[in-house]
């Protein structure tokens, strides 16, 4: 089957691709990009490990064909440190603990980056209330939670 | 990986090229909104279109509208935005708490409000991958002989799992279709056939271009079961509207179809518990979902007594 040419914004860098019309964000960014900060854990939509932003929208990347993408600016995790310095809300995760395996971790932080992008000042109740987007199976959304709060703190 | 099969994309700009590109992909196409029902559907090999058509490119279908007596939203309102327009939360609360009820925050900002309506019928034995379904034998409504839940049934007991749309019916919504034979608009309660294999009334390639809610001010609640609060589709999920002491209630999550009562007075507890146990009566859960059935059975009552109370109470 034909490829089909996608050009995308990607962490502040256009990027023209030939990718599969059936191939999702995700496997691009993995596979094509070698972004393999998100990830895939379910691969149907229902835990949000492979969420990235896309023009300003937290998004599930493998709910996503890559050619619906075309001319949208996207954002990994890998894109968040600026000028050597990780992002406040990867402070805060290492600095309240909030990771055990890792594995939704990134998902978790571009969740919660989109939210603050929107809202500077969350209530407790909004972040719960976005975080509970994501799935943690080492059910560690207390320091999760504590987290977002601290970064929420930080970038106001 | 859950890897997609084989097919092309093509991406419409209008209704009418999208009716048109169906039309030459001879019924091997789907059309594709926000995706989070079709993709899945796609990766378990539930449908293997030819060729997926992109709405999300129609900016017709994308505003909300009050026109006429009527609010008229695009099919390609996402379930965020339409939550968030101030005039849901002020007209149509049943309406505003189940977008907001609608699986998570995240995917509520890609679904959208006509693909939310339009989406497939969930069962625990349909819902599985091409070898799951392949080692337990298809049930009736992927080819075989019979259902895999209710043994011997020649019947579909697949569940309709989307919050609006019993919402949408408890407003006495209408939907606005548009075809290669041109534009209808049916009541929605009407697109429901009861077949398992085909759950909407709707011809080849038409698509869903408009949801049209009378522009009345309403007391409502919806009502939901569910096991997490986050993320899960409807167990059971009751929609109550009232316009003076009139209301009209709506259940979904068990069955193929929404079913719709009409309450003459629902501050009248009698009347109320009499509809609550002919909802309940009627409902037919089968062990195809996350709970038993006598406890979905039950809770059809339960939470439409509920979804009333809480819609008639003061504040509301």
């Amino acid at each position: 089957m034909k490829t089909t040419k996608v050009s995308f914004q990607i962490n502040n860098e256009n990027v023209t691709l030939e990718v599969r019309p059936y191939e999702t964000l995700l496997e691009t960014l993995r596979e094509r990009l070698v972004l393999t900060g998100a990830k895939e854990a379910c691969g149907m939509g229902a835990c949000g490990a492979c969420t990235v932003i896309v023009n300003g929208i937290p998004l599930r990347s493998c709910l996503v064909l890559t050619p619906e993408v075309e001319g949208a600016d996207i954002t990994t995790i890998e894109g968040l440190r600026q000028n050597g310095n990780l992002h406040p809300l990867q402070e805060a995760f290492m600095e309240k603990g909030a990771v055990q395996c890792g594995f939704c971790t990134s998902g978790m932080i571009m969740t919660a980056k989109a939210l603050l992008d929107r809202n500077k000042k969350p209530t407790k109740k909004e972040i719960v209330r976005t975080i509970s987007s994501n799935i943690c199976r080492c059910t560690g959304y207390k320091k999760i939670v504590e987290a977002v709060e601290e970064a929420a703190r930080k970038t106001r | 990986m859950m890897v997609l099969p084989k097919f092309e994309y093509k991406k419409a700009r209008s209704v009418a090229e999208a009716v048109t590109l169906y039309k030459q992909q001879k019924g091997k196409a789907r059309y594709l909104a926000g995706g989070t029902d079709l993709i899945p559907l796609i990766k378990h090999r539930l449908t293997t279109p030819r060729t997926v058509i992109d709405l999300k490119g129609i900016g017709e279908l994308k505003s909300i509208d009050r026109r006429d007596g009527w609010l008229t939203v695009g099919a390609n309102v996402t379930l965020f935005d339409l939550k968030n327009d101030p005039v849901t939360g002020k007209y149509f609360p049943a309406l505003y708490e189940s977008l907001d009820a609608t699986s998570c925050e995240t995917l509520q900002m890609r679904g959208t409000i006509g693909g939310n309506i339009l989406q497939d019928t969930r069962c625990l034995e349909y819902n599985q991958s091409l070898e799951w379904r392949t080692a337990r034998g298809f049930c009736l409504r992927m080819g075989g002989s019979e259902c895999n839940v209710v043994k011997g049934a020649r019947t579909c007991f697949a569940n309709y799992c989307s919050d609006n749309a019993p919402a949408l019916i408890s407003l006495s919504a209408e939907v606005t279709l548009v075809g290669s034979e041109g534009e209808r608009t049916v009541k929605l309660g009407n697109l429901f056939t009861g077949d398992g294999v085909k759950p909407f009334a709707l011809e080849a390639g038409e698509i869903l271009t408009q949801i049209l809610i009378p522009m009345k001010k309403t007391k409502g609640a919806y009502e939901k079961l569910r096991v997490r609060d986050s993320i899960d589709y409807p167990l059971v999920g009751v929609a109550v509207s009232a316009a003076g002491a009139k209301a009209k209630v709506c259940v979904g999550g068990v069955g193929l179809a929404p079913q719709v009562y009409d309450l003459k007075n629902a501050g009248d507890a009698a009347a109320v518990k009499e509809v609550a146990d002919k909802a309940s009566t009627d409902s037919r859960p089968v062990a195809n979902a996350t709970l038993t059935p006598a406890y979905r059975k039950k809770m059809v009552g339960v939470l439409l007594k509920r979804a009333v109370k809480r819609a008639l109470a003061e504040g509301k």
